[in-house]
């Protein structure tokens, strides 16, 4: 008797101290051996000067490749265009999801179809979502200008993307077709959870379709929008695939962003010092946005 | 959901997978391996000439790798730096300057003395391999092109116009055929990718030059601002380009001139085939490059060659792969296939084929006066990216013709 | 009745927004090379041609290519989605020191631009002697996909009571019993959704595939889909119908899954 009492303290013991370490094992072997070790070589590279091709001839360099950022006019530039970048992004994507997970949860035949269908723009590779979007977007053969010009919005076709004012703009709207399909399944995941009990209640107690959305639904999901939004931002503040194919940053500094400044100070300049730490000093940027995101939204959310 | 059945299952195929993907070892052959980009890869003309060489060379065995040429450069770069770089690889002017001096690139003058077909390659071609007059020779040449220009004969005869055969016949026939009503320009200058050896084109027609006959960096010199400036002009002051050109490709300007919206183009044989395809031959002219002094005549060339990597450690053998695809069949076979450009031996280029072909006897005379990008460090940098954004730069106007040039000397003068 | 047609004025609405940017680029896959450039614009090809398709499918190794990145794909879902179940089980149920900087440093991994990272990636996959295979994107993409997917599953596991849990230990089980058999199938539309994100990610990942392989033979879909962007020529037709064919694999699959994601398996556990 005693030593089942005993046996059952220990297992309860382990569970309570052992095991969640153990659970967190295999992600933190991945993450140390793989992660790890780059980071630390970035750091390494952004205090030194450092070209690829002659590895051999770097020298320590101090600080000096940060206090550069500072001077660098077109850091600023791309700072701007960061900010404006992630911002639109991030806000027309949720807002797209929204829509489309409303949409996608009513009842309809050939639901399941219509759902896989709207995986598509998730689904395509950034190549190709950069290819097609040029050719729609093209000064001389875009159907947008094309239709534009039909409907008279337009009196002649616009270049899209070689004028400065509407280079970024347009990456952006490729980027945000591209990101509404992942916020359209997360959202709706989110909402299929909800019990559907809370809505009968809600329906036999004489609430409309707007104010059930008010207060069941939205706060339910509240939770998933947040721990997304912040997921996306992050993504969308390092991801320049897009960005790269459709304008590589131009025309001039137009629609250059940091992740990309970065990469061709890395490969075209051969400069990997200044790049680790242009990338790096965005990477503490966000740690700091999203540690106040967090600290902000710790009660709303109920996470940790 | 998780039963343990589907588990073991799933564990299982995912193990047969692991085990099908291992490759099989087991050579006795030297491997070399070779990269390059191609521009059609469904033509089968490369991988049937590997397949060749190998059964003429028993003992040795190429492997290449096609890389997308938008990513060429930067993955030539990680792996030289990792050391992990091919035995060879086909390889383009402008990146010369920076990897011989990171002593990246073998020189290849013992290994060309014993090569019978030295003498059949087009004498001054070998510079476009050198970094300097005496240098050792870096990259056999295997692939040019020089510059000329399409027009519309077509569009020309309506209006009584003079063919271009010199600057100012260019611009005057530019201005009197832009018609922005009509969407038609005079010309599809190009200031995207790439654009930059149309550019420099421009730039020794007019007698600029980067650098001086002892290689001193002159970018910055006030000849060199006046025709870059006559360049930013076409599209700001005469605006003879069309309104999307400071981000022009070449896409974009081959389709601005196989449907009529333009009606000049500077480009190359490579295109000659598409151009005469879409507009027929009887629309399309093609004149050498325009100089603004006609004693004095002047274009661009841009070689694509092969190199041997310092890492090698078959170089005997790369040389060998390198050299057999410089040799007189194999010549003739990619300059005729959907990759081909202009032949680097007399030999081939002496054959009606290309003798009888207008774009290929124009762009081939130009060989002895062509000039190309001065073989610094700096250009690879400005080739893959500073150009473009210099340039855009300027056609928008946020800078000036003297500032571009001073970067770009800058660039050049780099160490 | 209103409602009715207003709905499916909705779906109408979303599907086009959805499908007219690939419904452009199918029509210009099927368009012979020279009604490209053509001003004003042609809508519909004259001559339709599925010429693009064959050559891809047989002229290219793009099956080849398929089938790596179908490989790397499951193999990332399976693993990273094993490693970010455990971990989600940790962060959820479990009160813990340090819980909040290890979540933390989770999240870090995805703070920097992949192209920072690749480099020392690279010569960390040729010491381990994986490259060129697609065990060296199957252990990148693994890794990166790990921190979403546990924020991600967290999440969901948060917003299941625990008193299930302690429902099902009262039964007898242990905790790992517990996540076995009682959390995991209520929060399957959760686990669906990051095992759809993980293996899109995987599938569209082009900065490390292109530098950890050169092979053709370990090469996957992104990178080889750049092989039709030349010098001098863009082959749309081939780049076009890459692209149909590439989306197709992936939308059947979610086809099949996305009835996971329907509620119906929440009701048994409230209520039952």
């Amino acid at each position: 008797m005693l030593l089942e009492r005993n046996k059952k303290e220990f297992i309860n013991k382990w569970e309570k101290r052992v095991l969640p370490f153990l659970l967190l094992l295999p992600a933190f072997i991945l993450i140390l051996s793989v992660v790890a070790y780059p980071i630390g070589r970035a750091i390494w590279l952004s205090f030194h000067d450092f070209n690829p091709l002659k590895p051999f001839e770097s020298k320590y360099v101090g600080f000096e490749n940060f206090f550069k950022i500072l001077k660098d006019k077109v850091f600023f530039i791309a700072l701007k265009n960061s900010l404006i970048w992630i911002i639109g992004v991030v806000s027309f994507q949720f807002i797209g999801g929204l829509i489309g997970a409303l949409i996608l949860r009513q009842k309809f035949k050939g639901r399941s179809l219509i759902r896989g269908i709207s995986l598509i723009p998730w689904v395509t590779p950034g190549i190709l979502i950069s290819i097609m979007w040029m050719w729609m977007l093209d000064g001389n053969y875009g159907i947008i200008n094309d239709i534009l010009l039909r409907l008279g919005l337009i009196s002649r076709y616009i270049p899209w993307l070689a004028q400065k004012n509407t280079s970024l703009f347009s990456v952006m709207i490729a980027d945000i077709w591209r990101g509404i399909p992942f916020f359209a399944i997360m959202l709706l995941a989110a909402m299929e959870a909800i019990p559907e009990q809370l809505y009968e209640a809600a329906r036999i107690d004489g609430a409309n379709s707007f104010r059930i959305f008010i207060h069941i639904t939205w706060p339910l999901i509240l939770p998933t929008v947040i721990i997304t939004t912040m997921l996306r931002i992050i993504w969308t503040a390092n991801h320049m695939d897009l960005i790269l194919i459709m304008t590589d940053g131009g025309p001039g500094y137009s629609s250059l962003i940091i992740p990309l400044m970065a990469y061709h100070t890395a490969y075209k300049q051969l400069n990997f010092g200044y790049a680790s730490a242009l990338a790096l000093l965005q990477g503490v940027f966000l740690i700091i946005i999203v540690s106040l995101y967090l600290r902000l939204l710790r009660k709303k959310g109920g996470m940790y | 959901m998780f039963k343990k059945s589907n588990f073991l299952m799933y564990l299982f195929l995912f193990l047969t997978l692991i085990i099908l993907l291992t490759p099989i070892h087991g050579q006795r052959k030297t491997v070399i391996k070779y990269w390059l980009w191609l521009d059609d890869p469904t033509d089968p003309m490369f991988p049937d000439l590997v397949k060749q060489f190998n059964s003429l060379n028993p003992d040795i065995q190429v492997e290449y790798e096609l890389i997308p040429l938008s990513q060429y450069y930067d993955k030539l770069v990680t792996a030289i730096g990792a050391g992990t770089a091919p035995d060879a690889a086909r390889f383009k002017d402008w990146w010369i300057g920076a990897f011989v001096d990171a002593g990246a690139l073998e020189p290849l003058d013992n290994y060309l003395k014993n090569w019978k077909g030295y003498s059949d390659v087009i004498s001054n071609l070998w510079n476009t391999g050198k970094i300097s007059a005496k240098s050792p020779i870096y990259m056999m040449p295997h692939q040019f092109i020089t510059f000329y220009l399409y027009y519309r004969k077509d569009w020309f005869k309506e209006k009584n116009l003079p063919p271009p055969t010199d600057l100012n016949k260019f611009l005057d026939a530019a201005k009197k055929l832009t018609d922005p009503t009509k969407n038609r320009y005079g010309f599809g200058l190009r200031g995207g990718s790439g654009g930059q050896d149309q550019w420099l084109a421009f730039m020794v027609a007019q007698g600029a030059r980067l650098v001086d006959r002892n290689g001193k960096v002159i970018a910055d010199s006030p000849e060199a601002i006046l025709a870059n400036q006559w360049y930013i002009d076409l599209y700001r002051v005469h605006k003879v380009a069309p309104p999307s050109a400071p981000t022009d490709a070449y896409a974009q300007v081959l389709g601005a001139f196989q449907s009529g919206i333009t009606a000049m183009m500077a480009h190359h044989v490579g295109s000659s085939v598409l151009v005469t395809q879409k507009l027929g031959e009887e629309n399309v002219g093609v004149v050498p490059m325009p100089p603004a002094d006609p004693k004095k005549p002047a274009t661009m060339i841009t070689m694509s060659g092969n190199v041997i990597f310092s890492s090698s450690k078959n170089k005997e053998a790369a040389f060998k792969f390198i050299s057999w695809l410089t040799e007189k069949e194999q010549m003739d076979k990619w300059s005729r296939s959907r990759q081909g450009q202009l032949p680097v031996l007399k030999s081939v280029a002496n054959l009606p084929y290309y003798k009888n072909n207008i774009f290929f006897k124009v762009s081939l005379d130009q060989a002895k006066y062509a000039i190309a990008w001065p073989p610094l460090p700096g250009v690879g940098y400005i080739s893959a990216q500073l150009w473009q954004n210099l340039m855009q730069r300027a056609l928008l106007g946020e800078i000036t013709s003297k500032e571009m040039m001073e970067e770009i000397a800058n660039a050049l003068r780099k160490k | 009745m209103k409602n009715f047609i207003f709905k499916y004025f909705l779906i109408f609405i979303w599907l086009a927004f959805i499908l007219i940017p690939y419904i452009w680029m199918f029509i210009t896959s099927i368009k012979s090379p020279n009604e490209l450039y053509v001003f004003p614009i042609k809508y519909l090809p004259s001559k339709p041609t599925f010429e693009g398709y064959i050559l891809l499918l047989k002229s290219t190794p793009f099956l080849a290519y398929m089938k790596n990145s179908i490989i790397v794909a499951l193999s990332t879902v399976i693993i990273a989605l094993f490693v970010a179940i455990l971990a989600s089980y940790s962060f959820s149920r479990f009160d813990y020191k340090g819980k909040t900087p290890l979540s933390f440093i989770f999240l870090i991994t995805q703070m920097f631009p992949a192209i920072l990272l690749a480099i020392p990636l690279f010569l960390l996959m040729k010491s381990l002697k994986i490259l060129n295979t697609p065990y060296s994107l199957i252990l990148a993409h693994s890794t990166f996909a790990v921190p979403f997917s546990t924020w991600m599953i967290t999440g969901f596991l948060n917003s299941i009571p625990k008193e299930l849990d302690e429902a099902a230990q009262i039964d007898g089980c242990t905790k790992i019993g517990a996540l076995r058999h009682v959390i995991l199938p209520i929060a399957s539309p959760g686990i669906v959704a990051a095992a759809i994100y993980i293996f899109i990610y995987s599938w569209n990942e082009f900065l490390y595939a292109l530098t950890f392989t050169s092979d053709i033979k370990a090469r996957t879909i992104p990178v080889g889909l750049h092989t039709f962007m030349g010098e001098y020529i863009i082959r749309w037709d081939l780049l076009t119908a890459g692209g149909i064919i590439t989306g197709l694999p992936v939308i059947i699959f979610f086809m099949f899954i996305q009835k996971y994601l329907v509620k119906g398996l929440t009701e048994g556990a409230v209520t039952g």
